[in-house]
């Protein structure tokens, strides 16, 4: 039988519908929201360990002088320097971690080769299930914000710094993503102890002054914490939360410049990566090994 | 053909039954070659241990220690944090190592596998938690030697403090990995995550001092009345007052803590093997040793 035999033999006589990106990933999103929502226990859980998290610094702000804080250009405040610190360092944490994670859990259950057979694209496929781990993570990232406010946390919010905010997080999110899909591409070919990841759980924490300034750190290793997005995010989010400072700050403006230039540098480098290590992992056969 | 002569058939003449401790070896073998086939992972563990270390470093140095000291843990955050990262830890491992792995084991479907054969089920799960003590007790001297060797941090390491940080060390596991037991067999049956162990830690981390004073809870009496229900509580109280103010076995504080730690371990470790037991029993009733 020759191949054009094989395929008008296999071939659908009516083709399927095309499915809009936007419909495919809000159908990613709901998949994950029935799985995440069917454990919710884990989710109560989930959440009393991100809170306890910031709590604890409430009393670690008791011992503590803001000298440094004052010294970096923020203002004395230990305690909202850090639940911002905490609350967006999870946030990023959870989402970047929860996609490479996702990519292990459908390697596992081996659905990712299925998904991947099917008209669905690795861009969409990578789309659709980093869209659900940041919407989990804002609802993390808000409820640590306002335990932090329960607490004695003060944000100094006018309508300048709040549309800064917001820029920022915006851009902290797209910059993320980038991330994520350049971990989601080292564990497709890793398959365990994604480097991508522990970079930014591990060297965020140290080098991107998430509990402390980075005037702090010795002038040899504050330039580590340039190549990492969250440095830029966390220092103009606290200056619109902490000072009131919004779009017309130098300081400001500059933090979001520089996650613009990484993401537009970085963005299509991480979508090379992957699909690197994607059509690797085809052609050796191993999507769904684990 | 009967049951009887089905069985007699497939019997072996001599079935294949290993001595318990040959069995344990060869747990623990299995286990830490899985291990070193990840080494990548292994060195990021590693190094995520030391950048946590360093991380404290650099909070200390906004800690006021005239503050630090009124609290009667002496001037220097370092130290007081260090032993509160160093042994969470290692709590964190007693909690946790056996449900996961027992989580991975049913996920694999290698349980089902193990339990047919004729391996010793206690074994197979002690066996299991060794490799978590094994890995954790490298990251805990690797942070004391970061934090002693790199960061300059000094302990009162006599002879008498030590003896008295490795009699809580010992009572802090067998507390702890009472209640990872306890987890591990909640696990067993509920498939999803270790809930228990999740809830502990995290309470554990907030409530037992770990980077704090525990006299700051003082204004809160409910969480302080909470703080004291977790051994881990009374174990780094002892650990500090040993390694940092040089106490010895005669110290009434430490003593109280041994005798507190003590009580925790004789009632928690039976409760733990209970549950561990009924968790198995239960999987195999249900013939769920293989589903998640």
């Amino acid at each position: 039988m020759k191949l054009e035999e094989i395929i008008e033999f296999l071939g659908e006589r009516v083709p399927r519908l095309e499915v809009g990106v936007l419909e495919k990933v809000r159908a990613f999103v709901i998949r994950d929201f029935k799985t995440w929502w069917t454990y919710r226990l884990w989710v109560l859980l989930d959440i009393t360990g991100a809170l306890t998290s910031v709590a604890t610094y409430y009393f670690v702000s008791r011992i503590v002088t803001p000298t440094a804080l004052v010294n970096a250009g923020y203002t004395a405040d230990f305690l909202t320097f850090t639940v911002i610190g905490i609350s967006f360092q999870h946030y990023v944490w959870s989402s970047v971690s929860g996609l490479s994670e996702a990519i292990r859990d459908e390697q596992y259950d081996g659905t990712m080769e299925t998904i991947l057979s099917s008209r669905t694209s690795f861009r969409v496929f990578l789309l659709g299930e980093s869209v659900f781990r940041f919407l989990v993570g804002s609802y993390f990232l808000i409820a640590s914000l306002v335990m932090g406010l329960i607490i004695g946390a003060k944000f100094n919010l006018t309508l300048g710094s709040a549309l800064a905010t917001a820029i920022l997080t915006v851009l902290l999110i797209a910059s993320h993503m980038v991330v994520g899909v350049l971990g989601a591409g080292a564990i497709l070919k890793l398959k365990q102890g994604d480097p991508i990841v522990w970079a930014f759980t591990w060297l965020t924490q140290l080098f991107s002054g998430v509990l402390y300034p980075l005037g702090l750190l010795p002038e040899y290793l504050q330039w580590v914490g340039a190549v990492f997005p969250l440095t830029f995010s966390l220092d103009g989010l606290r200056r619109c939360l902490m000072n009131g400072e919004d779009l017309t700050s130098i300081a400001i403006l500059g933090d979001a410049a520089k996650l613009v230039v990484f993401i537009v540098v970085m963005l299509p480098v991480s979508l090379w990566v992957f699909k690197v290590a994607y059509d690797s992992t085809r052609r050796e056969g191993a999507l769904g090994q684990y | 053909m009967k049951q009887a002569e089905l069985v007699r058939i497939l019997e072996e003449d001599k079935p294949h039954v290993k001595l318990p401790l040959r069995q344990f070896y060869g747990v623990v073998w299995s286990s830490i070659k899985m291990m070193f086939a990840y080494k990548s992972w292994m060195i990021m563990d590693l190094l995520s241990t030391f950048a946590s270390v360093v991380m404290y470093y650099f909070v200390g140095l906004q800690v006021n220690p005239l503050i630090l000291s009124e609290s009667g843990w002496g001037t220097s955050y370092l130290a007081f944090s260090l032993v509160g990262v160093a042994t969470s830890n290692y709590l964190w491992s007693c909690l946790v190592r056996l449900s996961h792995s027992i989580q991975h084991e049913i996920r694999g479907g290698t349980l089902e596998t193990i339990a047919v054969t004729p391996v010793n089920m206690l074994t197979f799960f002690i066996g299991q938690t060794v490799r978590g003590y094994l890995v954790s007790l490298i990251l805990l001297v690797g942070i004391f030697v970061v934090g002693i060797g790199g960061l300059g941090v000094h302990f009162q390491m006599t002879s008498a403090s030590l003896m008295a940080t490795l009699l809580l060390f010992i009572l802090m596991l067998i507390s702890n990995q009472a209640l990872g037991l306890i987890a591990a067999g909640i696990v067993m049956v509920h498939k999803r995550g270790d809930p228990i162990a999740f809830l502990v830690a995290s309470m554990n981390e907030f409530l037992a001092g770990v980077l704090y004073p525990l006299e700051m809870l003082s204004a809160f009496p409910l969480l302080q009345a909470v703080s004291m229900m977790f051994p881990y509580t009374y174990a780094l109280d002892g650990m500090r007052r040993a390694l940092i103010l040089g106490a010895s076995l005669a110290d009434a504080g430490v003593l109280t803590d041994i005798l507190v730690l003590s009580g925790f371990s004789a009632l928690l470790a039976p409760v733990g093997f209970v549950v561990l037991n009924w968790g198995y029993r239960t999987i195999r009733e249900n013939g769920s040793t293989s589903s998640y």
